[in-house]
């Protein structure tokens, strides 16, 4: 207990660290947002956040390549994603998500648990980083979990496919704490991995949306033994 | 003005001005919320007036009601005026009974006027009047382990839990404000104030619909100087959670680093026109949010309760 009060966050660690709770915030909302669209939005403003990290580690630690990872991350994940997933989604007349497995307030309460889980196995590993503080990884990892809570829980194409891409902004965080300065080509080959993801998640939309006639995923029940 | 006053009378100066100034707040989001609705709304001195008129009148009460009834809307506005003694309203440094209790010390106190008044409700017989009273009770049980976090992460923060020390601490620099925990903390308790001041998402400011009041709910059966002590009580309460929302955690400045009588006077102005700013900004939530539903307020208060214990894992990592 001590040891906690006394060691107080610098300017920027503390910036650093509140960005990246933003990150899990709206990961979280995510998990409460009921319309499609909104699910979609959520997505892009949770890009943006990461992208601004990304900006406030290339300006306060004097990384300058981040400055074009910054940028392109924007530009794809913040404007083309949720631009090519809300015109996909046009065509499907469904607005709404199915409810999921559990009520939202269980569903917050899970993922808290869940989240706190993925806090201490990683503050426990005791890994340091040099350019952001090591509560950043911890909330990275909790994002990659509430993450896996959301595809889990609900039951609609549109929000596990949300959930997957919002899944690669915690993976990006990750990357952001562990090795900020890894070669720029790595992480653009991350960024259009992502696309990969975007046009398969693209194609089984329209297929399942075709087939059922609507984006709920409770009638695939076929395969089940 | 340079007179300097003596202690208890700058104790007793936070009192009063906590019970004086809070029907004017009232007053004025009540004015803001009626320009935002396109209405002009009541005077902003309305409180007053209505105090008084309430003062005036006669009281009833039901005949099955017994002492406590009548007991209760003094008791409770007892309740809400004793915490002003225990935070820091009008000056920067403790005074000499500010360490009777804690900030737990004083949410308890708190606590203890809204039972009070649920129990003097229940005792009615009106079943609208209990209805409120347990609603009130119900949903209090679940914004109290809200309230718990943020008392704890305050303690982990200063490592003692007065007030007075969180607010200095804040004061000592940018980076105690923007590290998650305060933030996160800070975010929590607002959306506590917004239940427990019953504004819209939890429940509409003075509404007339009985099936959606909670708070509201509770004073049917009171009239008269009894209604009056109950309604300056909520204000009072209203007033109190700003203070400690604005001095402990938001806005720690503008307060008196002594007790000369003009750093005190100009304590009380600002701690008005923060609480005024603070207020607008509540206005505007009300008229730009939908009242939830009733079993929708446990999601409400769910994701104030995510605030909470995000800001304690923060603060465990480290990095909070």
């Amino acid at each position: 207990m001590t040891d906690v009060t006394q060691s107080v966050p610098g300017l920027y660690d503390g910036v650093a660290s509140s960005i990246a709770v933003v990150v899990l915030l709206l990961e979280f909302l995510m998990l409460r947002a009921a319309m499609l669209r909104a699910q979609v939005r959520l997505y892009a403003v949770q890009s943006f956040a990461v992208s601004l990290l990304a900006v406030a580690v290339a300006y306060g630690r004097d990384v300058p390549e981040l400055y074009v990872l910054a940028a392109l991350s924007f530009l794809l994940k913040a404007v083309a994603v949720p631009a090519v997933l809300l015109r996909l989604m046009r065509n499907a007349d469904a607005e709404i998500a199915g409810s999921g497995v559990l009520g939202v307030a269980s569903e917050v309460l899970v993922s808290i648990v869940v989240a706190g889980v993925g806090f201490f196995l990683v503050g426990q590993l005791g890994i340091e980083s040099d350019v952001l503080p090591s509560a950043a990884l911890s909330l990275s990892v909790a994002v990659v979990l509430v993450a896996f809570v959301l595809m889990i829980m609900r039951r609609d194409v549109v929000s596990q496919a949300v959930g997957f891409f919002s899944l690669e902004n915690g993976v990006s965080l990750a990357s952001l704490v562990v090795a900020a300065g890894m070669p720029l080509i790595l992480e653009v080959a991350f960024l259009f991995d992502l696309l990969v993801a975007v046009v398969v998640f693209g194609v089984l939309m329209r297929l399942h949306h075709a087939r059922t006639q609507s984006l709920s995923t409770e009638m695939l029940t076929r395969l089940r033994g | 003005m340079n007179l300097v006053l003596p202690l208890p009378l700058v104790q007793a100066l936070q009192v009063l001005t906590i019970a004086l100034g809070a029907p004017l707040v009232t007053g004025v989001i009540a004015t803001a919320e009626g320009r935002l609705q396109g209405r002009r709304g009541p005077r902003l001195l309305q409180p007053y007036h209505d105090l008084a008129k309430l003062f005036g009148k006669e009281s009833l009460a039901p005949t099955a009601s017994g002492l406590f009834f009548v007991v209760a809307p003094f008791l409770a506005l007892g309740c809400y005026l004793t915490v002003p003694l225990l935070i820091p309203v009008l000056t920067s440094y403790p005074l000499p009974l500010g360490d009777m209790g804690d900030i737990l010390g004083g949410s308890f106190i708190l606590s203890l006027g809204s039972f009070v008044v649920a129990v003097a409700a229940a005792e009615t017989g009106d079943p609208y009047a209990q209805l409120g009273s347990s609603r009130s009770k119900t949903f209090g049980a679940i914004t109290e382990p809200v309230m718990l976090l943020v008392v704890f992460t305050v303690a982990i923060v200063t490592g003692t839990d007065l007030p007075y020390v969180l607010g200095a601490t804040v004061r000592s620099g940018p980076d105690q404000i923007v590290r998650p925990a305060h933030l996160l903390v800070s975010a929590a308790l607002f959306m506590v104030i917004l239940f427990e001041t019953g504004r819209i998402p939890v429940e509409a400011h003075g509404s007339t619909t009985e099936l959606g009041m909670i708070e509201e709910a509770r004073t049917f059966e009171h009239s008269g100087p009894f209604l009056a002590a109950l309604r300056w009580g909520s204000w009072v309460k209203q007033l109190v959670l700003f203070t400690i929302f604005l001095n402990v955690f938001v806005a720690p400045w503008g307060m008196s680093a002594s007790a000369r009588l003009g750093d005190v006077t100009l304590a009380m102005v600002a701690l008005l026109a923060k609480a005024l700013v603070l207020g607008l900004v509540i206005a505007v939530i009300d008229t730009s949010f939908a009242k939830l539903r009733l079993f929708k307020i446990t999601e409400f208060v769910a994701a104030a309760f995510l605030l909470a214990v995000l800001g304690l894992f923060t603060l465990y990592l480290g990095g909070g």
